[in-house]
């Protein structure tokens, strides 16, 4: 897949307007001021809208695109081209493909006869959707046919590529449109340019993962640096290299797995070791045992439970719940877990987080965060820390955090899917993993998470343990929907 | 078989890995038993200064080698499999047991560092025998890069050595004793390579 930076520019700028405003227009520089800045690579392909020829229906930045064009770029421009003439300006000026939309969706004859002129692979025609339905005139009517009309005619065109952007969709919170880019797979054979809702690294990961998207364009993302260029493309190169994982949550109080809503209605789920080694059996990738006793005198069960479970397994086993010290941690570990998930201690004591990743290094130290509308929360979840989560998560991070295990306590037991909008606030800033926790419910919830989400991990507890759906069942489904699992 | 009992290592999980493998174990450090093994699983966790610092103080290095040159087949795991390198740039040059050519460096890419998580190999050799789904356990910061005996290799955020073999010895970066079935596929091969 391409990753396309995306440059507006009016005024001989780069720049940013918001709800298309040409007022309030956000300038950046020149473009190869902004190029530089960037570190687009050479050969790169260039996405260029002239915003002033999109209101006037004339060239405008002509010099600019000549410019980029003799710098070893692949430059596509678009902006109010509605005749032959204004194709004919931008392709003069070193551009190789031009961007089309109205005409490509109104059925208007001017785009057989680009294609004719130019040839197929020239003309991007850019569709916009909301909802269902093509928007065309700048978005301010709906296209009189349907997408399915308007893909139909672009591949008897033999038109390769379209560029498809969701405006119903709030980009930053939800991402890109991953569902309709599906449906499309469906639909069509032709190729699809991603664009909008791009605002992090595993963004490009993930629509990198889609059959059927040759290309992303990023735009303000890039410019406001929430993604580095360089960093996307290293990613994007490889983006089925590294599995996610699948991993069953045993909640163990008195050596025994229970279960329960919200830590209310406890009722017994069987035996750890039996249940872990069943896991493990289908497939799971780790397991997570959370010890929820409440008092000390417990602790001691907890620590041979680990020591049952831990001698039971060949894949990593992570303990959390009540670890307050170094000493907590290490027993732990020689208990026989791998990593070690600390929570309320390190929220009281931050600097624990620091002193355990020193001593036991960051691959063993695991912040477990419990989030309640973006708080964090302590003690199960019932108290709030008054601290935002986002900033806490990215202070573990620096303190020597390995990975997030992040829980929404929102959706915990609900089965209302993963807190998809508190994911990507922290997937977003964080460069270490994140473990989703909290609200699995079916199938699709688990690539959410990972898709949009951008998790490196999925977690759930009863959905397994009431056998809902087996973890077989999940690392099928996301290994279908092209996820890469072991 | 002896599993050599190193600090700087979690020579308990191993043993298990390698008892279910089915190996009939000895756990020691002592470096004549060592010298005398047949066959020798050397592991490692932690920083390889360290663990070639132990083995040197205990003369298990030489043990090593006095072993392998009578016949004896290794296995290096993680660190321990670092350790068999000519040498390692972690933290300034620190010498390994140089039973297969390589240097081991820090990873260089832009993904997170350590590595913790599975990846999946390419993997040939009798090592890998009968292992169906190739993907494996990592936890390391460095790792040895297009080592001229590898036999499997993996990517984070590029190419580097996820197992060698140079004759009788072997070394695999990955922690088979977490990688489920896979991982004790790996040990039950070597356990049975002759």
């Amino acid at each position: 897949m391409e990753v396309i930076p995306s440059l507006d520019l009016l005024g001989g700028n780069v720049v940013r307007l918001t709800h298309g405003n040409f007022d309030t227009a956000k300038v950046y520089g020149e473009p190869e001021a902004v190029l530089a800045s960037l570190d687009v690579p050479r050969g790169a392909r260039l996405h260029v809208v002239d915003l002033e020829a999109s209101r006037t229906g004339r060239p405008v930045e002509t010099r600019i695109v000549e410019r980029l064009a003799s710098r070893d770029l692949i430059v596509q421009v678009g902006g109010g081209i509605r005749t032959l003439d204004d194709a004919r300006r931008w392709f003069d000026c070193g551009a190789e493909r031009v961007i089309v939309g109205t005409i490509a969706a109104d059925g208007s004859p001017l785009l057989a006869s680009l294609v004719e002129t130019f040839g197929a692979q020239c003309i991007v025609p850019a569709v916009d959707i909301r909802n269902g339905v093509i928007r065309i005139a700048g978005w301010q009517r709906d296209a009189p046919v349907s997408i399915a009309e308007v893909f139909t005619r672009l591949e008897s065109l033999a038109i390769p590529e379209a560029l498809v952007t969701d405006i119903s969709h709030d980009g930053v919170l939800r991402g890109p449109s991953f569902r309709l880019y599906r449906e499309l797979a469906r639909l069509t054979s032709i190729r699809i340019i991603a664009s909008g809702g791009v605002s992090n690294a595993g963004d490009v990961v993930s629509l990198a993962r889609q059959r059927n998207i040759s290309g992303c364009v990023i735009g303000k993302a890039l410019l406001e640096r929430r993604i580095d260029l360089a960093d996307a493309l290293a990613r994007v190169a490889m983006p089925n290299a590294i599995p996610e994982r699948v991993i069953p949550c045993l909640d163990v109080r008195d050596g025994r797995v229970v279960k329960g809503v919200n830590f209310v209605d406890i009722r017994d789920a069987g035996d750890p070791v039996e249940c872990a080694r069943r896991y493990e059996d289908e497939g799971a990738d780790e397991i997570v045992i959370l010890d929820i006793s409440a008092t000390d005198a417990n602790r001691q069960t907890a620590l041979d439970t680990v020591r049952r479970v831990a001698d039971s397994l060949f894949i990593p086993l992570t303990v959390g719940g009540g670890i307050r010290t170094v000493e907590d941690f290490r027993a732990m570990l020689r208990a026989g877990a791998d990593r070690v998930a600390i929570n309320t201690a390190a929220i009281r004591n931050p600097q624990l987080i620091a002193d355990c990743a020193s001593e036991f290094g960051v691959q063993a130290v695991v912040l477990s965060c419990d989030a309640k509308d973006g708080r964090v929360m302590v003690r199960s979840g019932k108290e709030s820390a008054d601290i935002d989560a986002v900033e806490w998560c990215r202070r573990a991070e620096s303190l020597g955090a390995g990975e997030i295990l992040l829980t929404s306590v929102n959706r915990d037991g609900t089965g209302a899917g993963f807190d998809i909008e508190l994911l990507r606030a922290v997937t977003s800033v964080l460069k270490i993993g994140v473990i989703a926790s909290g609200g699995a419910g079916k199938l699709e919830d688990f690539r959410d998470a990972i898709e949009c989400g951008g998790a490196r991990a999925v977690l759930a507890a009863s959905l397994f343990h009431d056998r809902v759906l087996t973890v077989g069942e999940v690392k099928r489904h996301l290994a279908e929907e092209g996820i890469p699992v072991r | 078989m002896i599993l050599i009992d190193s600090p700087v290592a979690n020579t308990a999980n191993i043993a298990r890995a390698l008892r279910t493998a089915g190996a009939d174990l000895q756990i020691t450090s002592d470096p004549d038993a060592i010298a005398r093994a047949q066959k020798l699983v050397l592991p490692g966790v932690g920083s390889f200064a360290a663990a070639m610092r132990w083995l040197i103080e205990h003369r298990i290095d030489s043990a090593i080698r006095d072993a392998v040159n009578g016949g004896a087949s290794l296995l290096g795991i993680c660190v321990g499999h670092q350790l068999l390198f000519d040498l390692s740039h972690e933290m300034g040059t620190t010498r390994g047991l140089g039973l297969v050519p390589g240097e081991v460096r820090k990873f260089e890419g832009r993904l997170p560092v350590p590595q913790i998580g599975w990846n999946r190999v390419t993997a040939r050799g009798p090592l890998f025998e009968g292992v169906e789904n190739p993907v494996f356990y990592f936890v390391n910061s460095y790792a040895a890069a297009n080592a001229p005996h590898e036999i499997a290799r993996a990517d984070y955020g590029g190419p580097f050595t996820a197992a060698v073999q140079n004759g009788r010895v072997f070394g695999v970066q990955f922690h088979p004793e977490k990688s489920s079935s896979a991982g004790l596929q790996v040990l039950r091969n070597f356990i049975a390579w002759k």
